[in-house]
C-alpha cells in the first residue's frame, strides 16, 4: 500500500470515529430544535456534565466508563426533565431571541458552576485499555473510539425505534408536526416536551461519557460541541436521527481531510464553507424535509 | 462586577515575628501592584504565580522588610483579578498606578497580558518586574521600565532540542506541532531555527488552532514520516490530546517533548503510564544548583514553599518569587523607593539567585539564565539536562507503544 493511500485510509477511519462522536452530540440537539423549536445553546454544557459524571464514577468508584453510560444517561435524563418543565417551558412560545438568551444564560451558569465545583483542571478518563488499538494491516483502529462509535450507533438506533415505533414516539412526532391537532387529540403536550428534552439530555450525557474516554475534559469544553451540533443539524436536517448521524459523519470526515490536506487551521473553514453551500443549495439539510421551515 | 482581592499585611507576620529579630516598623509600607488572573483561562497558573509573590512578600516582611538607608519598608502587594484578559489587565495596571499609587509593579500571568500591561507601566515610568510573559515581542518595543526575569520564549523548545542533541543515537529528524498563538508560534519558530542550524531535519511543521478538539489527521501524517522527535508547542489540554491520540494511532517516536503540560501535576494524573518518558522544558526545578540571597538555594526555596502550601513548587511559583526578589535587590542597591533610581539599579543588576543568574540586556530580557529539560520518569518530573544540574540520565529512545504494557 502506498504511503499516500495509507494516510488517506487512516484519515477515513479518523474522520468516521470523530463523526460518530459528533453525531451523538447532535442527535439530542436536533431533537430539541426540531420538536420544541428551541435552539438549546446549553446543549454542550450537558455534554460536559455527562463527561464529568463518567469521570467521577470512574475515579471515585472505579466503575468502568462503558458500563456506567446508562447511569450517565439516566442522571442527565433526571436533570433534563425538570430543567425543561421549570425553565425552558417558560419561554416555549417566545421568540427565538428569548430562547437563545435563556439557553445561553443556562450554559454560562452550568459552565461556571462546574468551574467552581471542579476547578479548571484538565482531566481525562484513562482506563487500562484506553491506549489500545487494533492493527488493520498498516492502519490503526483506536479501540475505545471504535467502541464509542458502535455505542453511538446503538444509542441512535434505540432513539430512532423510540421515535417511530412507540406511543411516546408517535406523540412526540405528532406534537412536532401539528401542535394544535396533537393537543386536541389529548396528547399532554407539556409532558411530551419535557420528555423530549430529557431524552435529548440523556443522549448528550452519553455522548459526554464517550468523549471523556478519548479526549481531555474541562468545564469549558461544552461550547465547541454546541457549535458542532448546530453545524451537524444544518447539514443533516432537523429533528431526524438518521439526518443527524449522516451530518455528523460527514462533518467528521470533512474536518479530518481538511486538517490532513490543508492543515488543522482549515478544518472549520472547510466545514463552514460546506455549511453555507448546503444552506444555499438544500436549505432543509441533506435528509431534512422542507415543511419544517414553514413559519 | 470586578472581583477584587486585596491582600493586606500577610497574617504570618505575627507568627514570624517571634523568629526574626526585627519586624518592620509599622509606619513604612512599600506598595506593589500586581494584576493577576484569578478567573478565566489562566486562573490555574495565576494562582501559582500569586503563591510565589506571596511567599516572597512574607519572607521579606518576616526578615524586617526592605532596608533603605535607616528605614525599613514592609511590602504590601495589591492584587486585582484581570480575568486573564489583556484589556482588563491593562486597565487594572492603570488603576494600580494612578489610584492606588503603587511604587512598583509585578507582572501578570501570560505573554498577552504582560504585553498589554508593559505599555502602561512604560507610559507612567513605573518599573515592572515580570516573571510570566516570555514572548520576545514584549521586549522588542524599546521599553525601558519592563524587566523579565525568565528565559525568553525561543529557549522553551531550543532547550529540549539541545538536550536531544546530546542523546545517543543522536536524533536526526523532528516534527513540530504548534498552537496558533503569539507565544507558542514564537517557541515553535525558535525550535525550527535551532534545528536547522544544528543539523536536525524538520520533516513536519504545522499550526493548529488553540483548543483544537482533534489532532488525528496531523498525527497520521507524522506517523508516516517516522520522525525521531515530536515537539509540541501549545497548552496543557493539547499536549494531553497529542499523547492520547499518538498512543491510539500507534505513532511511536523516540522523543516526545512539550513546552507546556508535563510539568503540571494534571499531566501525569490524566495520562497515567502513557506519560512515561515525555520530555518538557522548564524555567526552573528544585534540582537546579543555584544559590543566592533571601531564599538561599533552589532546594531551600522549594522546602520553604512546600512548608507553606503543602506541595512542591513548579517554575511558575519560583519565577514569580524571583521577580519579587529581583525588585528587592534593585531597591536595596539603589537605596531608594523612587521609580527612576530603581529602574537604573535594575538595568545594571548582576545577581545570582536561587532561580538562576539575573542580568538584563538592553531590552530588559534576562538572557543569562539557561532553561532546563525535564523528563517524566516513574511518574515523577526529573531534571535531565544540562548535565551539571541533572538529577537523572535521560531515558532515550522512548519504547514504541507496542512494547509498553
Amino acid at each position: 500500500m502506498s504511503p499516500e493511500l495509507q494516510i488517506a485510509l487512516q484519515n477515513a477511519i479518523n474522520g468516521l470515529l470523530l463523526g460518530g462522536t459528533y453525531a451523538l452530540v447532535a442527535v439530542g440537539f436536533s431533537l430539541v430544535w426540531g420538536i420544541l423549536n428551541v435552539v438549546n445553546l446549553a446543549h454542550g454544557s450537558l455534554v460536559m456534565l455527562g463527561a464529568y459524571v463518567t469521570y467521577w464514577l470512574y475515579t471515585r468508584y472505579r466503575l468502568d466508563p462503558f458500563a456506567t453510560l446508562p447511569l450517565t444517561g439516566l442522571a442527565l435524563f433526571g436533570l433534563g426533565y425538570p430543567l425543561q418543565r421549570l425553565v425552558i417551558n417558560q419561554v416555549i412560545r417566545a421568540s427565538f431571541l428569548i430562547t437563545f438568551l435563556l439557553t445561553f444564560g443556562l450554559d454560562l451558569l452550568v459552565t461556571n458552576l462546574a468551574l467552581a465545583a471542579w476547578t479548571a483542571d484538565v482531566r481525562a478518563v484513562t482506563t487500562p485499555y484506553s491506549g489500545r488499538s487494533l492493527a488493520l494491516g498498516p492502519l490503526a483502529l483506536p479501540l475505545v473510539r471504535a467502541i464509542a462509535l458502535l455505542v453511538a450507533l446503538g444509542a441512535a438506533a434505540v432513539l430512532q425505534v423510540l421515535l417511530t415505533r412507540t406511543r411516546l414516539g408517535s406523540a412526540i412526532r405528532a406534537t412536532a408536526s401539528d401542535l394544535e391537532a396533537a393537543r386536541l387529540m389529548g396528547i399532554p403536550v407539556a409532558r411530551v416536551y419535557a420528555l423530549t428534552f430529557a431524552i435529548a439530555a440523556a443522549t448528550a450525557g452519553v455522548a459526554g461519557g464517550l468523549i471523556s474516554l478519548s479526549f481531555p475534559i474541562f468545564p469549558a469544553m461544552g461550547a465547541g460541541y454546541t457549535l458542532i451540533a448546530f453545524v451537524v443539524c444544518v447539514l443533516g436536517g432537523l429533528g431526524s436521527v438518521p439526518g443527524a448521524f449522516l451530518g455528523g459523519l460527514l462533518l467528521g470526515l470533512l474536518q479530518t481531510y481538511a486538517a490532513a490536506w490543508l492543515g488543522p487551521n482549515y478544518d472549520n473553514i472547510v466545514a463552514f464553507s460546506v455549511l453555507v453551500l448546503v444552506l444555499v443549495v438544500r436549505p432543509a439539510g441533506l435528509l431534512g424535509r422542507v415543511e419544517r421551515f414553514r413559519g | 462586577m470586578r472581583r477584587v482581592w486585596r491582600l493586606a499585611a500577610p497574617v504570618a507576620i505575627g507568627i514570624a515575628a517571634g523568629l526574626t529579630p526585627a519586624p518592620a516598623a509599622a509606619g513604612d509600607v512599600l506598595r506593589i501592584g500586581a494584576p493577576l488572573a484569578a478567573t478565566g483561562a489562566e486562573a490555574r497558573e495565576g494562582a501559582l504565580a500569586k503563591q510565589g509573590y506571596d511567599l516572597w512578600a512574607e519572607t521579606v516582611n518576616a526578615r524586617g522588610g526592605l532596608k533603605v538607608g535607616a528605614k525599613s519598608y514592609r511590602v504590601e502587594i495589591i492584587y486585582y483579578d484581570d480575568q486573564s484578559k489583556p484589556q482588563i489587565s491593562a486597565e487594572l495596571t492603570d488603576r494600580l498606578i494612578s489610584q492606588d499609587h503603587v511604587s512598583f509593579l509585578l507582572g501578570p500571568y501570560g505573554s498577552p497580558t504582560t504585553f498589554a500591561d508593559a505599555a502602561v507601566a512604560e507610559k507612567y515610568r513605573i518599573p515592572m518586574v515580570e516573571a510570566n510573559g516570555a514572548a520576545r515581542k514584549i521586549f522588542a518595543q524599546g521599553y525601558r521600565y519592563v524587566f523579565g526575569v525568565l528565559s525568553p520564549a525561543d529557549e522553551y523548545a531550543a532547550s529540549m532540542l539541545k538536550a536531544a542533541a546530546t542523546l545517543v543515537p543522536r536524533p536526526q529528524t523532528v516534527a513540530i506541532l504548534a498552537a496558533d498563538d503569539l507565544f507558542s508560534l514564537e517557541v515553535a519558530n525558535g525550535a525550527r531555527d535551532w534545528a536547522e542550524k544544528n543539523g536536525l531535519r524538520v520533516v513536519y511543521f504545522q499550526k493548529y488552532p488553540v483548543g483544537v478538539a482533534d489532532l488525528s489527521a496531523p498525527l497520521t501524517s507524522i506517523k508516516s514520516l517516522r520522525p525521531d522527535i515530536l515537539l509540541g508547542s501549545g497548552h496543557l489540554q493539547e499536549s494531553l490530546l497529542i499523547m492520547k491520540q499518538a498512543q491510539t494511532l500507534d505513532v511511536s517516536v523516540g522523543f516526545y517533548g512539550f513546552t507546556v503540560g508535563p510539568t503540571t501535576p494534571d499531566f501525569v494524573t490524566a495520562l497515567g503510564p502513557a506519560a512515561e518518558g515525555v520530555f518538557a522544558s522548564s524555567q526552573w526545578t528544585p534540582d537546579v544548583k543555584y544559590r543566592g540571597p533571601v531564599f538561599d538555594t533552589a532546594a531551600a526555596y522549594a522546602k520553604a514553599f512546600e512548608r507553606k502550601y503543602g506541595f512542591v513548587p513548579d517554575y511558575h511559583a519560583a519565577e514569580s518569587s524571583a521577580a519579587g526578589l529581583v525588585l528587592q535587590l534593585a531597591v536595596e542597591k539603589a537605596q531608594s523607593v523612587e521609580p527612576a533610581p530603581v529602574r537604573e539599579a535594575l538595568a545594571s543588576l548582576d545577581a545570582m539567585t536561587f532561580y538562576g543568574p539575573v542580568r538584563f540586556n538592553a531590552q530588559g530580557l534576562n538572557d543569562r539564565k539557561p532553561m532546563v529539560t525535564v523528563q517524566i520518569q516513574q511518574g515523577r518530573v526529573v531534571t535531565v539536562w544540562p548535565r551539571e544540574v541533572a538529577a537523572a540520565k535521560a531515558i532515550y529512545p522512548t519504547p514504541p507503544w507496542s512494547a509498553r504494557k
